[in-house]
């Protein structure tokens, strides 16, 4: 059994915690290391409940750091990642109550709330961009949801962890350097000296094998 | 029933952001009326979940939170509408867009050739992106070409058939330069497609080629 089946054995036992009636981030706020998807899910709709700083406090102590390196990976300096790792938190406040946990796991959704502010920071520098806020996934307001669909969302985040963590070391690091753009399929080409029609088909074949775990752990 | 959908690449691309805003917003009509599509997407972004999850951390700023607090205390307290969004001008040409695209600026039709007229489709965010409508009238064939880089048309209305096979609504054409085809509206109906290309070069492709020349290609 792998850390995140661990997780879910953990936190069954919270399930009927209802975040709009506690002050969960007060008894949770313990190694940041450790927050698991259910539990970040909780802080989100906590923060959208009754704006709970408390809980965006440990949200912000967990990700903040982690969209740094996230952005900086994906090729920006460090100053610039830091200032839009500090806006991706300002919007995750804002937009906590789109947060949808039936869909996606709070990872996820703070990706995606970090990947449009990075497109956003590239559009404004004048620089390549790419999606467009148009269709936003994240902008669906939600209704109410059972611990149960949240349960499935955060598996289904978990899911693709436990996919990524069965790739064969090869094809993971393709996945993840195609993933941050930190460099683009020609680069990828030169540094590990492949020709690019091989690393192409190597993108494809990582993405079919993530899609035959995923299937198998279905 | 879909039955062409984009290359899962082309979805990976879509779910972390490199994906250009032109085919973006083709891929995101497709998206918006197909679950197998819209639920990869949600894989590939789970991908970013799960790697941003497990990204070594790196330290943020001393006071970083305090200093989003204020932003926050500062939006809370002077709470008030928010700057009307600015509005693209929008003709109406006579068919029901999908509200992906309710943002989008959409031009009249234009005459570009016998049975062929296209609108030129504005992004809000990026008024650079080569985004069109074409409609093409029943039975109508279109000269044989290939294309330079990809080109993505989703089927709004009506259908076209070539040697590949059948795209009708729904179905998304992801062609590269490796295809040669001469597309075929059908006979009951015309045919209306939103289509971009990749890049902002060229526009030589499905339909780009008939419309190079109003760009000054």
């Amino acid at each position: 059994m792998n850390a995140s089946g661990h997780y879910f054995i953990a936190d069954k036992a919270i399930l009927a915690f209802d975040p709009a009636k506690t002050g969960l981030a007060m008894t949770v706020r313990a190694d940041q290391e450790l927050l698991s998807p259910l539990e970040a899910s909780r802080l989100l709709m906590a923060v959208a409940a009754k704006r709970d700083r408390a809980a965006f406090a440990v949200l912000f102590d967990f990700y903040a750091p982690r969209l740094k390196a996230f952005l900086r990976r994906s090729g920006m300096t460090a100053s610039v990642a830091e200032d839009v790792a500090q806006e991706t938190m300002l919007l995750v406040w804002k937009k906590a109550s789109y947060f949808d946990p039936a869909r996606a796991g709070a990872s996820t959704w703070i990706f995606t709330i970090a990947r449009n502010a990075r497109i956003d920071r590239l559009r404004r520098d004048g620089r390549s961009a790419a999606i467009t806020e148009a269709f936003d996934p994240s902008d669906v307001p939600d209704d109410p949801v059972s611990g149960e669909q949240m349960i499935i969302a955060a598996e289904r985040e978990e899911r693709v962890r436990t996919a990524i963590a069965q790739l064969p070391p090869e094809q993971a690091d393709i996945l993840k350097k195609s993933f941050f753009g930190e460099e683009t399929q020609s680069e990828i080409a030169y540094t590990s000296g492949i020709p690019l029609g091989t690393v192409k088909s190597r993108v494809r074949l990582a993405l079919g094998r993530l899609r035959q775990i995923l299937d198998d752990l279905k | 029933m879909i039955k062409h959908h984009p290359s899962d690449e082309t979805l990976f691309r879509y779910a972390n952001g490199s994906l250009e805003p032109g085919p973006s917003i083709v891929v995101a009509v497709h998206v918006g009326g197909c679950a197998a599509c819209c639920s990869r997407i949600g894989e590939y972004e789970a991908v970013g979940g799960s790697l941003l999850h497990d990204i070594e951390p790196e330290p943020v700023e001393t006071g970083a939170l305090d200093r989003v607090m204020a932003v926050i205390d500062v939006n809370e307290a002077g709470r008030g509408a928010a700057a009307p969004r600015h509005r693209l001008p929008r003709a109406d040409i006579g068919i029901r867009l999908p509200q992906v695209l309710d943002d989008c600026g959409i031009g009249p039709w234009r005459w570009i050739g016998p049975g062929v007229r296209w609108s030129r489709v504005t992004l809000p965010d990026d008024d650079s992106a080569n985004v069109m409508l074409l409609k093409v009238t029943a039975g109508r064939r279109l000269p044989e070409h290939t294309h330079v880089g990809l080109e993505y048309t989703h089927v709004l209305k009506g259908a076209f058939h070539d040697a590949r096979g059948r795209y009708g609504p729904g179905d998304l054409d992801e062609a590269d330069d490796d295809v040669q085809h001469q597309p075929i509206v059908e006979e009951d109906g015309e045919c209306i497609c939103i289509a971009a290309v990749e890049g902002r070069t060229k526009l030589r492709g499905f339909f780009g080629r008939l419309i190079q020349p109003l760009f000054g290609g």
